[in-house]
């Protein structure tokens, strides 16, 4: 008997694909299943967390772990401001707002679980006029009206689950950074959906209760200037670009034809930029 | 975007150092198989018995291959939505020969005419490491026998 090792054709062991095109094609196909797979999930969560009871967000955001909002005339100036909007926008009596001014320089205002408004000194200050200033109010209260805050923690729960579970079993840290951002930023999609409810939302309100949205654009006139010169892609942000707000408020004010001058918005009261600066200096001197 | 700088040059260093090295290795390997060509290596547990039978020694050869990050990737994509991974297949291929091959070499060192009974064994090399460290070791042994001219 005769043994041989003769020459074996190449390729019989190994792909003929070029590795860059399967590097392609797959990476493509991980996206766009992963993009598909947060929609999806986000948008049933977000239907299912809706409802979820009031209640459960008041019992959940206890009063131990919230402070109540100190007395002052900022504070009470704002919760007149809120219960006029709150009438305006016809929240229920089970969904009571609780709004908390902060004296603290960010400009922000947030609204979280359990109707609890939190109105920064920073942006207050920042306000040309009571319009911008209900504007900002009846923003925030859009988000509680229309349970954002419960919706986006279900959802946030839902898909940073299913995200870590997927990419646990990467096994290499590069692409579970990829996987996890690629899904971070498709679920953005989602907030930004909310800011814009709420944005129309509050001009509806802003019609209700003066009869015009003069001072709306204001507001993201200094949103703007806070976030400086840096721009953020809006497919990167969790709310949509603030030239887009104003676009939209100004489409809003041409469809109802209501004229839109300055000259039209109500003041802010006379006192209240002593308001601002009293909690300051009451501060300095202890 | 930090990340995504990070990966692209990780994944571009991988692929072009590793597409390198792979294709040096390949051309490497068949030349040295058409060299080595004259002593067979076959998987036959028992040589015809003849009395010209002189002499049977072991001999191995092994190797260990690492995986470049840019295999590793697609890899770990592989591994969501399933398939071949292609691109770890040249990787044993090119260990498995060589790993022959080193084998071979002992047995010409012998002054060997054939490798008998030859096995294969492969571990990969990650111990406590997890999925972090992809390598692979291919061992290859055999009884290499002289025969009296």
């Amino acid at each position: 008997m005769k043994y041989s090792n003769p020459q074996i054709p190449e390729g019989i062991n190994t792909s003929e694909q070029h590795p860059l095109k399967e590097f392609f094609m797959l990476t493509t196909g991980v996206l766009v299943l992963i993009v598909a797979a947060v929609l999806l999930l986000g948008f049933f969560a977000d239907k299912l967390a809706h409802h979820i009871p009031f209640e459960v967000e008041l019992n959940i955001v206890s009063k131990e772990l919230l402070d109540g909002p100190e007395p002052g005339p900022m504070q009470s100036y704002l919760e007149g401001l809120t219960e006029r909007i709150v009438s305006a926008q016809g929240l229920s009596q089970e969904m009571p707002i609780t709004v908390h001014y902060v004296d603290d320089d960010t400009v922000n205002a947030f609204a979280t679980l359990g109707g609890h408004i939190y109105m920064f000194r920073g942006l207050l200050e920042k306000l040309p006029n009571e319009n911008a200033l209900a504007m900002v109010l009846a923003h925030e209260i859009a988000h509680v009206k229309h349970r954002h805050p419960i919706r986006s923690l279900g959802r946030g729960i839902t898909i940073g689950l299913a995200l870590s579970m997927v990419s646990g079993t990467l096994g290499d840290m590069m692409a579970n950074q990829i996987v996890s951002n690629t899904g971070m930023v498709t679920s953005l999609t989602f907030s930004r959906d909310q800011e814009r409810e709420s944005d129309k939302t509050a001009l509806e309100t802003l019609m209700v209760l003066y009869g015009n949205v003069v001072g709306a654009d204001q507001l993201f006139v200094v949103l703007q200037n806070a976030e400086g010169t840096m721009k953020v892609p809006e497919f990167f942000s969790t709310h949509p670009l603030s030239e887009k707000r104003i676009q939209h408020i100004h489409a809003f004010g041409r469809e109802l034809s209501a004229s839109t001058t300055t000259q039209q918005a109500t003041p802010l009261p006379l006192d209240f930029a002593d308001w601002l600066s009293l909690e300051t200096t009451e501060k300095e001197h202890e | 975007m930090i990340d995504l700088i990070i990966l692209v040059t990780l994944l571009a260093l991988g692929y072009g150092f590793g597409s390198y090295a792979e294709s040096r290795h390949y051309k490497s390997i068949i030349a040295r198989e058409n060299r080595l060509r004259h002593i067979p290596a076959v998987t036959s547990r028992f040589p015809q018995m003849n009395n010209n039978s002189r002499d049977a020694e072991l001999v191995s050869g092994s190797v260990v291959i690492s995986v470049d990050y840019f295999k590793r990737f697609i890899a770990a994509l592989r591994n969501l939505v399933g398939g071949r991974v292609t691109s770890y297949e040249s990787l044993v291929d090119r260990a498995r020969r060589e790993a022959i091959l080193r084998m071979k070499a002992q047995a010409e060192q012998l002054n060997a005419d054939i490798v008998f009974n030859v096995k294969l064994e492969t571990s990969s090399i990650h111990k406590g490491r997890g999925n972090s460290i992809g390598s692979v070791e291919v061992l290859a042994y055999g009884t290499a026998l002289k025969t009296q001219q």
